[in-house]
């Protein structure tokens, strides 16, 4: 996907959305974290430099993506709930993702 | 490693397409192990949602004795338009629904889907966990023998792979069967919160008589900022699933964040009432393929056939999915029963599994449907012009009192005309009903 096609939304509408803490939501969720191993990374720091926008930080449903004081692209893996967005919805492909080890990662309760 | 590991059949993936897979196999006698990489088959398993008990009576006719993990029965379903301040409801509820078993239930599928797989192993499926299916192992011709995993001595060893993997269908795309990773436009993000809320309560705000009712809503308009996407309310046994989905790649290009999304839908007037006291008990995103019949990946190779949202099989309009899934996964079971009997596994011989589902609702719904995702992305704006113009006119049909009916009628007009063409809306009319006929 390139980036040509930005935003349609109206503005006074993106006003109202709430600003949430993401890891008030995360708190409800069982981890079993993968110390040894990490599922998901940056291929090129460098591709996150050019990108305009860093949708990631945004789109990704667990806050995984965050940015440091440099602007570089930090990732909390830990935090993955696997959903696959950030493979994809990347504009670069600058994602290198993985799936968990078995039984490592994101284990719902409820689901 | 000396012995080979060798079975009848291999089944990547514990969720309702590959147990389905599974359990077929199992039935007619065929020695089967299926591997899940979560801590049990469910633990990576998220929707939203509502399960459909045609597709579980062919799989496993007898799964009512079974002691299934349901949640209510859905006997009040149906829309509401959500404009910024109102909403309309288009539900039905009936006594018709009211029938043992019904047709639809609410479930979580981390209770479901282990339920399921329990099944599988009293029909003597060998069920592994915790083991994630890397890559494939393969004769000199090429061809798919068996699997490779992530644990020491792996490697697994059967004729024929039946693969349940979902939507991150990164095995169907290492064998070539996707040509692509999935496209943000035909995908959608879904995050939902499970709300703890006592029976006695659920029952009281959604007007439910007792645990046999139970409701569910899929909702269109403000909840996602009229952007292509809906929400959903489900009421659980003791407790509600709400929660959103938007194509992802309305996400992308509009740096929206999901979980802030859900945040507002909760905060809307007419929902929040619903919500009142209600404990969050766990957060979750999933995504749902909405790539439809014309983006379909190859559904068979060699010693391989693909079920489920790893194949795109999703009817996003209907919100089905683990009905499509568990009959697909049933039609490749059934199409591996049949290769055994003949000793043919190949491509030719599997294209039977396309056939069987041609011939099922599976193929044809998704075929009708083929337009939707793109319907939507054409018309960014459908949702909010026609949501809040639905719910402008209700306004003004139910408090015009003294003004000329006539005069009404035309306001009516007016306030549709004022948002968008007549020649815009006709358009948008002949764009859904192509998106509906197929
Ligand atoms: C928010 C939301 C709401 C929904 N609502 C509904 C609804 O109301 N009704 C409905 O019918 N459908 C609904 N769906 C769709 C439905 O959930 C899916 O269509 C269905 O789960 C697909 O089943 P599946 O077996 O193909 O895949 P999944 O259920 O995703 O199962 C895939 C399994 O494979 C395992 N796996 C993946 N890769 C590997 C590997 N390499 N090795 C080992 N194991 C692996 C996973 O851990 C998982 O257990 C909804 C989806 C979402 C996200
Ligand atoms: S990961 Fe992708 S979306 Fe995020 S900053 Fe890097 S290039 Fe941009
Ligand atoms: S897979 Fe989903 S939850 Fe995990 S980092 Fe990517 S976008 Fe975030």
């Amino acid at each position: 996907m390139s980036e040509k096609k930005r935003t349609t939304l109206n503005p006074a509408l993106a006003a109202t959305l709430p600003p949430t803490n993401v890891d008030d939501l995360l708190v409800s969720v069982k981890y079993y974290v993968d110390e040894e191993y990490a599922h998901i990374r940056i291929k090129d720091d460098r591709v996150c430099a050019e990108c305009a926008h860093h949708p990631c930080l945004d789109f990704c449903p667990a806050g995984v993506f965050t940015q440091d004081r440099t602007g570089k692209i930090l990732v909390g893996y830990q935090a993955c709930l696997e959903c696959g967005s950030c493979r994809i919805g990347c504009p670069y492909q600058n994602v290198d993702w993985n799936l968990p080890r078995g039984g490592y990662g994101v284990a719902y309760k409820f689901g | 490693m000396a012995n080979k590991l060798t079975f009848d059949a291999i089944v990547v993936g514990g969720g309702p397409a590959g147990t389905s897979a599974a359990i077929t196999m199992a039935k007619a006698g065929l020695q089967t192990i299926l591997i899940e990489r979560g801590r049990f088959a469910g633990a990576k398993n998220f929707f939203g949602g509502v399960l459909y008990t045609h597709a579980l009576n062919e799989v496993l006719p007898d799964w009512q004795s079974r002691g299934p993990a349901l949640e209510r029965p859905v006997t009040d379903t149906g829309y509401w338009l959500l404009s910024p301040d109102s909403v309309l409801r288009f539900t039905q509820k009936s006594e018709r629904y009211k029938k043992v078993p019904a047709e639809s239930y609410t479930a979580l599928r981390a209770n479901f889907d282990p339920w399921f797989a329990q099944q599988a192993v009293d029909l003597g499926v060998l069920v592994i966990t915790k083991t994630t299916v890397t890559g494939f192992l393969r004769d000199e011709k090429g061809r798919v023998i068996g699997v490779t995993t992530d644990r020491p001595d792996g490697d697994v060893y059967a004729p024929i792979v039946i693969i349940g993997e979902g939507v991150n269908n990164l095995l169907t795309q290492q064998l070539g069967l996707a040509k692509s990773d999935l496209p943000p436009r035909y995908v959608a993000l879904s995050v939902k919160e499970y709300l703890g809320l006592p029976e006695k309560e659920v029952e009281a705000r959604f007007g439910l008589s007792g645990p046999d009712e139970g409701v569910a809503i899929d909702i269109f308009g403000d909840v996602t900022l009229g952007l292509p996407g809906t929400g959903f309310i489900y009421t659980d046994k003791a407790g509600i699933s709400i929660g959103c989905g938007l194509l992802l790649e309305q996400l992308v290009i509009n740096n929206l964040k999901p979980y802030e999304i859900l945040a507002r839908f909760k905060n809307h007037p007419i929902i929040k009432p619903y919500l009142e006291g209600a404990e969050r008990l766990e957060y979750g995103a999933h995504l749902i393929p909405e790539t439809g019949y014309d983006r379909m990946p190859a559904l068979y190779t060699d010693g391989v056939m693909i079920a489920g949202d790893a194949a795109g099989m999703v009817d996003a309009l209907h919100r089905e999915g683990t009905n499509l899934a568990m009959i697909a996964g049933k039609m490749a079971g059934e199409t591996a029963i049949e290769a055994h009997k003949q000793k043919n596994f190949s491509a030719e011989f599997l294209k039977g599994y396309r056939r069987r589902l041609q011939d099922s609702f599976v193929l044809k719904d998704l075929k009708q449907y083929r337009r939707m995702t793109d319907f939507l992305d054409s018309t960014p704006h459908f949702m909010e012009t026609y949501v809040n113009f639905a719910n402008d006119a209700a306004y003004r049909y139910f408090t015009a009192h003294g003004m000329a009916k006539r005069d009404m009628e035309k306001e009516i007009i007016r306030l549709l005309t004022r948002r968008r063409s007549f020649l815009g809306v006709a358009v948008d009319m002949i764009k859904l009903l192509r998106g509906m006929r197929g």
